[in-house]
């Protein structure tokens, strides 16, 4: 790296262009000083023009000599990038299963650019799509099973409907804005309230908190706004909204509400209370943004971070242990057996993980909906593949216990 | 200990993706630099022999024609100063690209102060460089509002090369839309030498069209009977522009075919030669000039975001991403699980085609639960979604089913072995 940025530090500072530029200047220099005695005395303009040559011939190689010095760096600058990236060829894209589907792409590209809440860039990007669409490129070398389908659907969309998506986007950046830099709670509790029945049914606590978290300051003396007021009757306010807007919330987080109205108490010095760390936390006001934006983004059936992030830098990850898999199959002139799974295990980080994986500790493989995780009666699984295998459709013994049962008491299991 | 393993960031090995980003400034720079010398040979040349001509015509005829002298100085100043001028803007140009390359340097430095991938430093880097890949992206696909408008909100203009690309996709639909092969064989001219080293036939391509062109200007002037003359006019300049640039090429077979199209007429309809004479050609070229400009520049044919999202997709994808059955682990349905990235509407038609990641261990919460419908859970999970529906005591219900989801006594949940 240090040495790629010295090269190109000594390019920009002494190996360029400059000094040939000042050459042909004196160049021009020595003409215009031709012209004048010329113009002056036009008798002498043959000896002039005679003695004019030499130097002028002069000054322009000196100008092309000039030029060496960036050849030479241009080149060793070029040698450097070849030995930093010497061992780092690209990966060929053989199996790019992407090319022929630009129009999904270009969708979830718009459903990136939205979602980050590049509203005018996507905007722009949605008109240059329609504009002019992508041409899908098949790809013969990868499997494509579903290529017909996934094709006609594309047709059948033709582009998603991204004004509504932009405009979900814009009321969630909108909340966010408001919690984030206003401090202010009134449109994340309104659109918490609008939707209270799903919320809750995914056992979603988010409307709570943002009542909690209104209690909190208006306790701790901000006004309906959010911005901080002089005034010393916070905690009475606070307990008026307890008893307007906490009844709905009795019945799921009465312990909740009982601390809350508990730290009444010691109103004067609450810092100094047990309850201190229900109202002196920094981190509410982010946390509530955090489980907003995720609850907000698990209503549309979208993942809370940007699943295009993800995967590129999954995929950065990946390419390595990818990349040296290439060159051993071309070294062995080996195919992969499967084509639906990698040959080989990619170390990601445990954040990257999202469903559980059940890996069958008879046969090795992962289950799959043709091959499901069977629980046998003593609480071991298996894969439905391996249990027919080790029972032969008779009583059999539990290859980890010394259970016995019979195949039809084993139980399809969810992961 | 594993934890450690996969969340160690090996800087060195991260670069994969990153030697386009070094390389096409250093391309960028080598051209201008190839520019700057080609101008300045061709002005000292010229230069030279209009000074010496001018002093000639002076020694012959002195005095009478010292009008003509200072004209012809006043020329050679103003060519002079055009080739300064010329050469200001290329320093210009370098001074940019260099900018651009130490600017590109210090963000893949940067990546080398972080250790672990689970660094917000990290996630930092990573966001940067995705946005670049869609930059990068957009540009290939000739998105190029979108890509600018996208650079400039990131603040990344130093770190993809939108002028570039704009450039060459202009000259690509100059082929593709415009039919003109002027641009492009200028763009030839341009980098011949690289061109040379390469092998690229572009060049012939084009000059070859440019044939075609002719042959059917002639075929067409002949049927329209009108001045007949023009016609073969016509096929004689072809024949001529045939001889000067295509017959060095070599390749006989196809000149044969060339030479052929003076014989058959475009609505002939006869193959080979109708081939020749079709507009798909130009779509050929558009797609020829794409990849020997690609080349040229070190780019891979492939957009980097297509390489590096399939290789996320399969290290992320799992049976379950497209399975029938929802998974307990990964869902919308319950405010305990995120949604997986792949399962997300975004990726989610993307990844069906690619293979799903290879894994030699099972990956279960901690203390797994199976309830009597199969669904296995974490213990810890479980219970804190009931305390949070508020389900009454004794009982368990199933997340995935919501508040009003299937419920069960708290002793028919089993604990399951996972190994």
């Amino acid at each position: 790296m240090d040495d790629l940025r010295e090269q190109i530090e000594l390019l920009e500072s002494s190996d360029n262009l400059s000094a040939s530029i000042n050459d042909v200047q004196k160049a021009i220099d020595l003409l215009v000083a031709a012209r004048a005695k010329i113009a002056a005395d036009p008798q002498t303009a043959p000896l002039t023009l005679a003695k004019l040559h030499d130097p002028l011939k002069k000054t322009m190689e000196v100008a092309q000599k000039d030029l060496k010095p960036i050849y030479s760096g241009l080149n060793k600058y070029s040698r450097a990038l070849d030995k930093k990236f010497k061992d780092k060829p690209l990966p060929a894209a053989e199996n790019d299963a992407l090319s022929s589907h630009p129009q999904l792409i270009n969708r979830a590209i718009a459903m990136h650019l939205l979602r980050e809440g590049q509203f005018s860039v996507a905007s722009t990007f949605i008109d240059e799509a329609n504009r002019n669409p992508p041409r899908p490129e098949p790809t013969p070398g990868t499997p494509n099973p579903y290529l017909q389908e996934a094709c006609s659907k594309d047709a059948m969309h033709g582009t998603f409907n991204s004004e509504k998506l932009q405009s979900q986007f814009s009321e969630m950046y909108h909340i966010l804005h408001e919690l984030r830099q206003q401090r202010n709670l009134g449109p994340a509790i309104e659109w918490a309230r609008d939707r209270s029945g799903v919320l809750e049914a995914r056992g979603s606590n988010l409307e709570f908190e943002l009542c909690r978290l209104k209690f909190v300051c208006l306790f701790v003396g901000r006004d309906e706004g959010g911005a901080i007021t002089e005034s010393e009757d916070g905690p009475l306010r606070a307990w008026a909204y307890a008893r307007s807007e906490f009844a709905p919330f009795q019945n799921r987080y009465s312990r909740d509400i009982q601390k809350l109205i508990g730290a009444m108490a010691f109103w004067p010095n609450v810092q100094d209370s047990p309850y201190r760390r229900y109202f002196y936390n920094d981190s509410a006001w982010e946390e509530v943004a955090a489980s907003f934006t995720r609850e907000f983004c698990s209503l549309l059936g979208l993942s809370a971070d940007s699943p295009l992030y993800i995967a590129a830098t999954a995929g950065a990850i990946a390419l390595p242990t990818l990349l040296k898999l290439q060159n051993i199959m071309k070294e062995k002139r080996t195919e992969w057996t499967t084509q639906n799974e990698l040959p080989v295990e990619i170390p990601l980080p445990p954040s990257y993980h999202f469903h559980s994986i059940f890996v069958c500790p008879v046969s090795k493989e992962q289950s799959t909906d043709q091959n499901p995780p069977m629980m046998m009666p003593c609480g071991h699984v298996i894969a439905q593949e391996s249990l027919n295998k080790l029972s032969k459709g008779a009583r059999f013994k539990c290859p980890y216990c010394p259970g016995e049962s019979h195949p039809r008491d084993a139980k399809k299991v969810f992961l | 200990m594993a934890e450690l393993t996969t969340t160690k960031l090996n800087a060195e090995s991260h670069l994969l993706l990153d030697q386009p980003l070094l390389r096409m400034p250093y391309e960028l720079s080598r051209r201008n630099f190839k520019n700057a010398q080609r101008y300045l040979e061709r002005e000292t040349s010229t230069l030279l022999t209009s000074l010496s001509s001018t002093s000639k015509v002076a020694t012959k005829a002195s005095g009478e024609t010292h009008e003509n002298t200072l004209e012809s100085l006043d020329a050679m100043i103003s060519k002079m100063q055009g080739l300064k001028r010329k050469l200001e803007g290329l320093h210009e140009e370098e001074g940019k690209i260099h900018r651009h390359s130490k600017a590109r340097l210090a963000h893949l430095q940067d990546l080398f102060e972080v250790q672990s991938l689970v660094d917000v430093k990290y996630d930092e880097w990573s966001r940067i460089r995705l946005s670049r890949l869609l930059v990068d992206y957009l540009l290939r696909e000739g998105y190029s509002d979108a890509a600018a408008h996208l650079a400039q909100e990131k603040g990344i203009e130093d770190l993809v090369d939108v002028d570039a690309f704009v450039a060459c996709h202009k000259i690509e639909r100059s082929l593709r839309e415009g039919r003109r092969t002027g641009e492009a064989l200028n763009w030839c001219k341009e980098n011949g030498q690289g061109l040379k080293k390469g092998g690229s036939n572009l060049e012939f391509q084009l000059r070859l069209q440019q044939y075609i062109e002719m042959v059917r200007q002639g075929h067409e002037a002949g049927a329209e009977g009108k001045g007949q003359g023009g016609g073969e006019q016509k096929l004689i300049e072809a024949r001529q522009h045939a001889k000067k640039f295509l017959s060095g090429s070599g390749d006989f077979e196809l000149l044969g075919r060339a030479a052929g199209l003076l014989a058959y007429r475009p609505w002939d309809m006869v193959e080979p030669y109708a081939s020749l004479y079709s507009p798909d050609r130009w779509i050929y070229l558009a797609h020829l000039f794409l990849t020997t400009h690609h080349t040229l520049y070190s780019l891979p044919p492939r957009p980097l975001l297509h390489i590096a999202l399939s290789a996320g997709l399969s290290a992320l994808k799992t049976p379950s991403c497209h399975s029938a059955y929802t998974s307990s682990s990964a869902n919308a349905s319950s405010s305990t699980t995120t949604v997986c990235p792949i399962c997300s509407t975004e990726l989610n038609a993307l990844a069906r085609n690619v293979p799903y990641a290879h894994h030699t261990k099972s990956i279960v919460e901690n203390d797994p639960v199976v309830l009597p419908n199969g669904r296995i859970y974490g213990r810890e999970r479980l219970t804190g979604y009931n305390e949070k529906v508020g389900t009454e005591k004794g009982w368990v219900r199933d997340p995935v089913g919501g508040v009003n989801g299937e419920r069960f006594r708290e002793i028919e949940v089993r604990k399951v072995f996972i190994s």
